[in-house]
C-alpha cells in the first residue's frame, strides 16, 4: 500500500490531499486514519459525507493497481505525517456483497435518498445568488418607510435621486423585482401593508426596473462629473446634491452599483438568449382551439 | 403510491402534465421545482420550508381542483432546503391522501434525482422534438438507477403527428400523445384541470389513458 499526502494551512484548517495505491495483486480495504487533533471534515454532498468517511478517517476498498485520490479539512494545526494507515486487509470477495448493502443505508428507498445525493450534482444555487436576499429584503423595509416618512422625503424628481443616493442598496431593499412573483415569495407575502404590486402587467415591471436604472444612472453620473473634476465643476456637483455630506459613500455606492449591473446584464443576456431561443407555437395553438 | 413527473428537459410541460395527470388521478400534487416553482404558490407554508425543517408537511398542503403542495420562489429558500427531508415528507403526504404526484426539475442534478428515489415509479414528459428526447433518455436511464420504474411517456404539445413508436422505442414505455390544446396550456394558471373543463377533448382522454397506466 503506496500512500502519499500533501497539506496546506488555509486559516484555522488544514487541507490535507492524499493519493492511496494498491501495489498488491489482490484487493485490499484500507483503513486511513488523520492524526489531526480535530475532527476529520469530510468531503461531502448534498450534506451527506461521501461513504466510507467517519471523524476519524476513511474506509477504502482498492481493487490490485487501482489509484485513488482524497482529500479532508480539520480544524486543527497541520501535523507530519497528516494521515496514516491504520489497517490493511484482505478482502473476501465472497462476503463482500452480503456485507456492503448495510453499509451502504438503513432501507432501500432511504439509501436511493443517499445515493441519489452522494452521486447527483448540488442542486442549490450558489450563496453569492442568495447574499444579500431575503434576510436583507425584511430589514430594509422599515429603514425604507422610515425615510419616506421623513420630512425630506416629500420629493421632486430631483431629490429623490438625491435620497436614492442616500439608501445605497438600489437593488436589495424592495420590490424591484417581484412584481413577476418570482423573487418576492414567502418575504412579501408575509408583509400584508406593503402589498406588492401582484397585478402589475410585465410593461409596468420593466418600467420599474427602468426607474431603478434611472436612479443608479443620475449616481453614476454625478460620480462622472466629479471624476477627474476642476475644483468649479466639483464646487457645482456639491452644490447641487445640497452640500458634501450628500456625497458621501458616492465613491463606494457607485462600484456597488457596479458589481450588482455587472450581475445583472450577465443574467439579463442569458434571459434574453434563452427567451430568443424559445418558439412557442401560439399560433398553432390558437388554430387548433 | 408516489409518482414522479420528470423529463430532463426544461420548458416540455412537466408540471401542466403533473398537474393534469393528478387531476386524473385525484392526487396531491407536489411542486419539487426547489429553484423554479411552477404550480399555483400561497400565503402559508410551502416546501421549502418543509424541507428546511420548518413546516409540518400536511400543513402545506393547498385545496383547489387538484390539491398542491406548493413551493417556495427564493433562491434563499432554495438553498435552504434539505433533500434528505423529502423522502419523509412526501410518505407524510401520502399516507394522508393516498396518491402523490411529484412535479420534477430538469437537469441531471440531486434535486431532480431525489424525487426519483423517492418515487415508486415515473411518467416522462417529451417534446416531439429531437433533442428533448436526448435528455429524457438521460433521465429515464437516471430513473433507472435510480429504481423508479417508468410507468409511461408522455408526448407533450404535438401539433404533427410525431415518432411515437421511436420514441417509445428509445424510451422503452408506451407512448401517450397529448396533443396541443391551449386549454391544457392555461390549466394550472387557471387551475382548471382539463380532465374538467374539457372532458371530451383528446387532451383530457391523453391524460386519463396516462393515469390509467399508474398502478394504485
Amino acid at each position: 500500500m503506496d500512500l502519499t499526502w500533501d497539506i496546506d494551512r488555509e486559516g484555522d484548517a488544514s487541507l490535507v490531499r492524499c493519493r492511496v495505491r494498491n501495489d498488491d495483486a489482490v484487493p485490499r480495504r484500507v483503513r486511513i486514519e488523520s492524526r489531526l487533533g480535530a475532527p476529520v471534515l469530510p468531503p461531502r454532498r448534498g450534506g451527506l459525507p461521501e461513504s466510507g468517511w467517519d471523524e476519524a478517517g476513511v474506509t477504502l476498498r482498492l481493487d490490485p493497481g487501482e489509484r485513488r485520490a482524497l482529500g479532508f479539512a480539520a480544524r486543527a494545526p497541520p501535523t507530519d505525517p497528516p494521515v496514516e494507515i491504520a489497517d490493511v486487509e484482505a478482502v473476501d470477495t465472497a462476503a463482500e456483497s452480503v456485507s456492503e448493502e448495510p453499509i451502504a443505508g438503513v432501507e432501500r428507498s432511504g439509501s436511493a435518498t443517499a445515493a441519489a445525493l452522494r452521486r447527483l450534482g448540488d442542486h442549490r444555487p450558489p450563496r453569492a445568488a442568495t447574499a444579500g436576499g431575503a434576510g436583507e429584503l425584511k430589514d430594509a423595509s422599515p429603514a425604507e418607510r422610515e425615510r419616506s416618512s421623513s420630512p425630506t422625503g416629500d420629493a421632486s424628481p430631483g431629490e429623490s435621486a438625491a435620497s436614492d443616493v442616500d439608501d445605497g442598496d438600489t437593488f436589495d431593499d424592495d420590490d424591484t423585482f417581484d412584481g413577476s412573483d418570482t423573487f418576492g415569495g414567502g418575504e412579501r407575502d408575509a408583509d400584508p401593508d406593503d402589498s406588492p404590486s401582484a397585478s402589475r402587467g410585465p410593461t409596468e415591471w420593466f418600467d420599474a426596473v427602468g426607474t431603478r436604472l434611472d436612479a443608479v444612472e443620475a449616481r453614476i453620473d454625478r460620480a462622472e462629473r466629479l471624476t477627474d473634476a476642476d475644483l468649479a465643476a466639483a464646487t457645482e456637483a456639491v452644490a447641487e446634491a445640497d452640500g458634501v455630506e450628500e456625497l458621501s459613500g458616492l465613491d463606494q455606492r457607485v462600484a456597488a452599483d457596479a458589481t450588482r449591473l455587472r450581475e445583472l446584464s450577465e443574467r439579463a443576456s442569458a434571459l434574453a438568449a434563452r427567451a430568443a431561443e424559445t418558439e412557442a407555437p401560439v399560433e398553432a395553438l390558437e388554430q387548433l382551439a | 403510491m408516489i409518482l414522479a413527473v420528470a423529463g430532463g428537459k426544461g420548458g416540455v410541460g412537466k408540471t401542466t402534465l403533473a398537474y393534469n395527470v393528478a387531476a386524473a388521478l385525484d392526487a396531491v400534487v407536489v411542486d419539487a421545482d426547489l429553484g423554479m416553482a411552477d404550480l399555483p404558490g400561497g400565503r402559508g407554508p410551502d416546501l421549502h420550508d418543509v424541507l428546511a425543517g420548518e413546516a409540518d408537511p400536511i400543513e402545506t398542503l393547498r385545496a383547489g381542483p387538484v390539491d398542491v403542495v406548493p413551493c417556495g420562489r427564493t433562491l434563499a429558500g432554495a438553498r435552504a432546503a434539505d433533500l434528505r427531508r423529502l423522502e419523509a415528507a412526501v410518505a407524510a403526504i401520502e399516507r394522508e391522501r393516498g396518491t402523490v404526484v411529484l412535479d420534477c426539475p430538469a437537469g441531471r442534478r440531486a434535486d431532480a434525482g431525489v424525487p426519483l428515489a423517492v418515487a415508486d415509479a415515473c411518467l416522462l414528459v417529451v417534446s416531439p422534438r429531437a433533442f428533448a428526447l436526448a435528455d429524457a433518455i438521460r433521465t429515464r436511464a437516471l430513473a433507472r438507477e435510480l429504481d423508479a420504474g417508468l410507468v409511461g411517456c408522455a408526448v407533450n404539445r404535438v401539433t404533427e403527428e410525431p415518432p411515437t413508436d421511436a420514441i417509445a422505442d428509445a424510451l422503452g414505455a408506451p407512448a401517450a400523445v397529448v396533443p396541443a390544446d391551449p386549454r391544457v396550456g392555461r390549466s394550472v394558471a387557471e387551475e382548471r384541470p382539463v380532465v374538467d373543463a374539457a372532458p371530451d377533448s383528446a387532451a383530457a382522454e391523453a391524460v386519463r389513458e396516462l393515469a390509467r397506466r399508474v398502478p394504485r
